[in-house]
């Protein structure tokens, strides 16, 4: 039965989130629900082989990114230990962290723990095909409450479902329209231009200045690297 | 057997797997590929907490023109509900949008029972939408998977029993579910013969733009070579041509 003192103050600020200012509250009030000290809200860029990390919200200090870096960042919200929505998540614990794994070396390890990230949490959050990360720390090992990270990360699931313009401007924005992003589709699936033609009922030349449009949109240097962009920005 | 016989009964059998927040781990087998009765099985548990009398789970077609909702699996399996046939049909356009772009759970009601609007109405985080089914009631909640994949999974009933703690639980559930159901989803994978390092890095190389002559260059082989791994890469992944294999590639997450 559902009484309404179930509902926790990030339940109600996060269901009427509507601005950037909602969201850096609605985070602090998370970040203190489940035991945490910072939060991090991450968007992952794509830029040929290289992963860019673009910061859409935090509470870290200026100086302790700056100190650990894009890179990192990047590194610890892709890592092996970011988990989707199901999944139990593990922390890094920085006085743990073995040289071993790639994710991170003894030398940043000491950083995070002396920045106050001995504890790092990495989620995974999907808002629609849109997919972002979270990174959640304390200053003290093991004083984050797992149960409610896992509701937490539902909680910024939805959230960042109300505030899709905020989102979009952060990761990559889907420049494509519905007919280029159509075309590049069937061209996905292994169509030529003439069956992509027959499908859509159009003329292949028209089909042809679709997809160049979309590899111009891109910046693209052919058609396979086009598909490959909108596949991994998740646009197709 | 009655709907309290058969969660005892489940519990007894299964309490160890059946929860993410109890027992799911990262390299737990349960998470990874299942086979469709197993998650018929799995989600029939999910049914049983909410106390839902019937569920289904669909993928979200990725074309954009025809969006509809795909029946992967639903609580008559192995035949196919009712409920799962109206939900695929034209109803569907509204939530297909929805999914794509936000991962809020949605709900109707549409049989006149005041205890169900009651129930979702005080849900935090959800909101009401058009009946997916006539003359029911239930919640749909967005699921998204790895490489891409959208899907929804929908629980029917009168007597849904969902407090807002359990929702996100329940939610969550949903998720890694999908998320299963999904590696399984690509039927061709099972019999793929494995490819070479080398021919992934080809594959890689042309998905990041470079043309046969560059990836010769770059891999120190003779254009002939570096075609050669990229046909037979293409024959490997069973696609038509290159821009396939590559997407293929992409969503099987061969290549990054």
């Amino acid at each position: 039965m559902s009484s309404p003192a179930a509902l926790l103050q990030s339940d109600t600020l996060g269901s009427r989130l509507t601005s950037r200012g909602d969201l850096t509250s609605f985070f602090m009030q998370l970040t203190a629900e489940i035991g945490a000290d910072s939060y991090m809200l991450v968007a992952i860029v794509h830029d040929q082989d290289r992963n860019d990390a673009r910061i859409v919200s935090s509470n870290w200090i200026f100086d302790a990114i700056e100190l650990i870096g894009k890179r990192l960042i990047a590194g610890l919200a892709q890592g092996a230990l970011t988990v989707a929505p199901g999944i139990r998540p593990r922390p890094l614990v920085a006085s743990q962290a073995p040289e071993t794994d790639g994710l991170i070396t003894g030398e940043e390890a000491r950083l995070l723990d002396v920045l106050g990230h001995a504890e790092v949490y990495s989620l995974k959050l999907n808002v629609g095909r849109q997919r972002l990360f979270a990174l959640f720390s304390a200053a003290t090992a093991g004083s984050i409450d797992q149960p409610a990270l896992m509701k937490a990360q539902l909680k910024c699931c939805y959230a960042l479902s109300h505030i899709p313009q905020l989102i979009a401007a952060a990761a990559m924005q889907d420049p494509l329209s519905d007919r280029e992003r159509e075309c590049l589709f069937w061209v996905s699936e292994g169509k030529t231009t003439d069956e992509v033609a027959v499908i859509l009922g159009v003329s292949s030349n028209t089909v042809n200045s679709y997809i160049t449009h979309a590899i111009q949109k891109f910046a693209a240097s052919n058609r396979a690297m086009a598909i490959a962009t909108a596949i991994r920005s998740g646009i197709i | 057997m009655k709907q309290a016989d058969i969660k005892e009964a489940a519990e007894a059998l299964f309490n160890e797997q059946r929860n993410p927040f109890g027992a799911f781990t990262l390299g737990s087998e349960t998470h990874h590929a299942v086979t469709i009765p197993d998650a018929v099985r799995r989600c029939r548990w999910i049914a049983v907490d909410i106390n839902a009398s019937a569920f289904g789970l669909f993928f979200v077609s990725p074309s954009a023109e025809r969006a509809r909702l795909v029946p992967c699996l639903d609580s008559d399996y192995p035949g196919v509900a009712v409920a799962t046939k109206f939900i695929s049909g034209a109803n569907g356009e509204e939530i297909v949008r929805h999914t794509r772009n936000s991962t809020e759970p949605r709900w109707w009601t549409d049989d006149g029972i005041a205890a169900m609007a009651e129930t979702f109405g005080n849900l935090a985080w959800t909101e009401q939408m058009a009946p997916l089914a006539p003359g029911t009631s239930g919640i749909a909640f967005p699921v998204h998977a790895e490489r891409g994949q959208c899907g929804l999974v929908v629980f029917l009933g009168s007597e849904i029993v969902l407090p807002q703690d359990a929702l996100y639980e329940i939610h969550a559930r949903c998720f890694s579910l999908f998320a299963a159901v999904a590696l399984m989803r690509p039927s061709d994978t099972g019999r793929m013969r494995a490819i070479s390092k080398r021919e992934l890095e080809c594959l890689k190389l042309t998905a990041n733009g470079n043309t046969s002559e560059e990836i010769a260059r770059l891999l120190k082989l003779s254009v002939h070579t570096a075609n050669q791994y990229l046909t037979q890469s293409t024959q490997k992944l069973n696609a038509v041509n290159r821009n396939q294999a590559v997407a293929k590639a992409l969503r099987l997450g061969l290549i990054e």
